[in-house]
């Protein structure tokens, strides 16, 4: 038989331990069970009823998603990524880089939570499917892979906080996961809408446009909603971002490249800081 | 086969190893022994590649390859001290997964569930384990690939009776098949038992290193006798002072140190000096007593300085 070659092996214990984990099937219930009730109740909620079509209902869960989703992924991942010392002695010690190790956990944890995502966006879908047509689906995957987006960035941001924080270093790690879920998620947009209303008319509008790409939910956001229903759901930050980047087109390219970088840079400066770390 | 070469490391301000300097040959068994905090398991986990040191260097294998490159550590293995696997999966999972990484035969998995006495609870949940399990089962997975060198950290600390058994013939059959094993312990019984060499480290520096035997002599000579004595006189001090010339007067004690084999010569001469004995009590030499001597200096190197 074949040798299944580290990166695989550790891929594959990190996604069975993920899906096993309490927080994980927690999620997935959760997720699931929003994302059903905003498919079922979307229409009741402003006076009819039914269940939404697709593309309605991938607006409505454009909220939970950017909510929930970097959330789980934060906790998830420093609680899998910064191991009590004990583990992190006995794997560290193997003879496999420790990249190869971060990567491989990194893929584990991401199929995992992707499956939990599928969980609660197939539950919504199938009701959809079967009340209100097919109509409007790719909109609705379209959401899907912005949620895979978000969990592959703050996956490898996670990463990024929790390298070489075992044993105490764990609290701290999850202490900082959650500081960086209410800044992004929070504080970030606040933030800027008030300091661009200090700002020139030119001025705040680069300002707001550089948000959106310098925050990943943001662009994430952004990019759901160009998808899913065009310009018409857009906010003034997005409405300038699409002018600068003149047109979907450049505005698409500049968010896959902005979330590109956010998982490549985070995952990167993971890697070289557990590589420097005692363990 | 595990060279450290003026290998250092400081955490912060702390130097918790200074300029550690000592060769396990391939085939020995040596224990690092020293007080809490004296570097052991610094110097242990730098040579199992999970500390990078801050000068010098810590080489494994043969040739000899920096402990913090990956293919060095194809030739050890590592027992931490206290070991934690993930609750949810078996022991037999446990194994299976570390004997993946290894690119170890699929045999392995039951042999070496076998050597630790968990065959019988291979399947069960670790979070059904005692803490003695979960430590036979770590003694397992870093036996799995029979490295040519094993590394463990205060392995009898958290082992019972089964995992004792399994682990002393362990090292015995390594010792037998030409393998290395470095080990940490606090305990010289330990040392004892198993060590070819022991190397005694003390605030960070090695204070020394000695064979089994050198040690137990020396912790030997630092035993002592207090004999109690109906009327002590100072004619019965001088004659005990013929065997052994630094026994003194402690309160009503009369206090002979020295090995086992001065005291009934010291006995002897008491008796001739007409004394009584009332009370007599012994104290062997302490480990951490001579460690205590060592870091002051005063014990030098049994085998030729800094190894």
């Amino acid at each position: 038989m074949r040798r299944l070659a580290p990166f695989a092996v550790v891929a594959r214990q990190e996604f069975v331990l993920a899906s096993q984990s309490r927080w994980t099937q927690i999620f997935a219930l959760v997720f699931g069970g929003l994302s059903f009730a905003v498919a079922s109740s979307g229409y009741i909620l402003s006076g009819g009823h039914g269940v939404q079509d697709f593309a309605r209902t991938a607006v409505s869960l454009v909220q939970l998603v950017t909510l929930l989703v970097p959330l789980t992924s934060l906790l998830v991942g420093v609680m899998a990524l910064a191991p009590e010392r004990g583990a992190a002695e006995l794997m560290f010690s193997q003879p496999v880089s420790r990249r190869t190790i971060l990567f491989g956990k990194l893929l584990g944890l991401f199929l995992a939570l992707a499956a939990a995502q599928g969980i609660g966006f197939g539950a919504a879908g199938l009701a959809i499917s079967w009340e209100a047509g097919d109509e409007g689906a790719a909109r609705f995957l379209m959401l899907a892979a912005g949620s895979l987006a978000l969990t592959a960035v703050f996956l490898a941001v996670a990463a990024w906080i929790s390298a070489g924080a075992q044993g105490h270093g764990r609290a701290r790690a999850l202490a900082i996961a959650l500081a960086a879920w209410f800044g992004a998620v929070v504080l970030f947009d606040v933030a800027a809408l008030a300091a661009a209303s200090f700002l020139r008319s030119g001025s705040a509008s680069r300002l707001l446009v550089a948000s959106v790409l310098v925050n990943p939910v943001d662009a994430v956001r952004t990019g759901a909603l160009l998808g899913i229903e065009g310009v018409t759901a857009f906010g003034a930050a997005s409405l300038a971002f699409l002018r600068l980047t003149r047109g979907t087109a450049g505005a698409a390219a500049a968010i896959t490249a902005s979330v590109i970088l956010w998982v490549a840079v985070p995952a990167w400066l993971a890697a070289r800081r557990l590589e420097r770390a005692d363990v | 086969m595990i060279a450290y070469r003026a290998f250092t490391k400081r955490f912060g301000r702390q130097v918790a190893v200074d300029a550690l300097t000592i060769d396990v040959r391939a085939g020995e068994t040596v224990a690092l022994l020293g007080p809490n905090g004296s570097g052991k398991t610094t110097s242990l986990k730098t040579a199992a590649g999970l500390i990078h040191p801050s000068a010098g260097e810590v080489l494994v294998g043969e040739p000899g390859l920096p402990a913090s490159k990956p293919s060095a550590r194809q030739a050890c293995s590592f027992l931490p001290q206290k070991v934690l696997f993930p609750e949810a999966l078996s022991g037999r999972e446990v194994v299976e997964f570390y004997r993946a990484i290894r690119g170890a035969s699929g045999e392995r998995t039951d042999e070496v569930l076998r050597f630790a006495s968990l065959n019988g609870a291979g399947d069960r949940p670790v979070r059904t384990y005692s803490g003695g399990m979960v430590q036979r089962l770590g003694l397992a997975v870093a036996v799995l690939p029979d490295s040519p060198i094993l590394l463990l950290d205060e392995p009898t600390a958290a082992l019972d009776p089964a995992g004792l058994v399994a682990f002393y013939d362990l090292v015995e059959r390594r010792r037998g098949a030409g393998r290395t094993t470095l080990f940490t312990s606090h305990q010289l019984g330990d040392a004892e038992r198993l060590a070819d060499r022991i190397a005694v480290l003390v605030d960070g520096r090695l204070a020394g290193t000695f064979t089994e035997r050198e040690l137990a002599t020396r912790l030997a000579d630092r035993g002592s006798m207090r004999v109690r004595l109906e009327r002590l006189t100072a004619t019965m001090l001088a004659a005990v002072r013929e065997v052994c010339p630094h026994a003194t007067v402690e309160g009503a004690d009369l206090v002979v140190p020295g090995t086992a084999a001065v005291r009934p010569r010291a006995l002897e001469k008491i008796q001739a000096a007409g004394g009584i004995v009332t009370g007599l009590t012994t104290e062997e030499g302490r480990l951490d007593r001579l460690f205590l001597e060592l870091v002051a200096g005063e014990g030098g190197d049994a085998d030729g300085g800094r190894a």
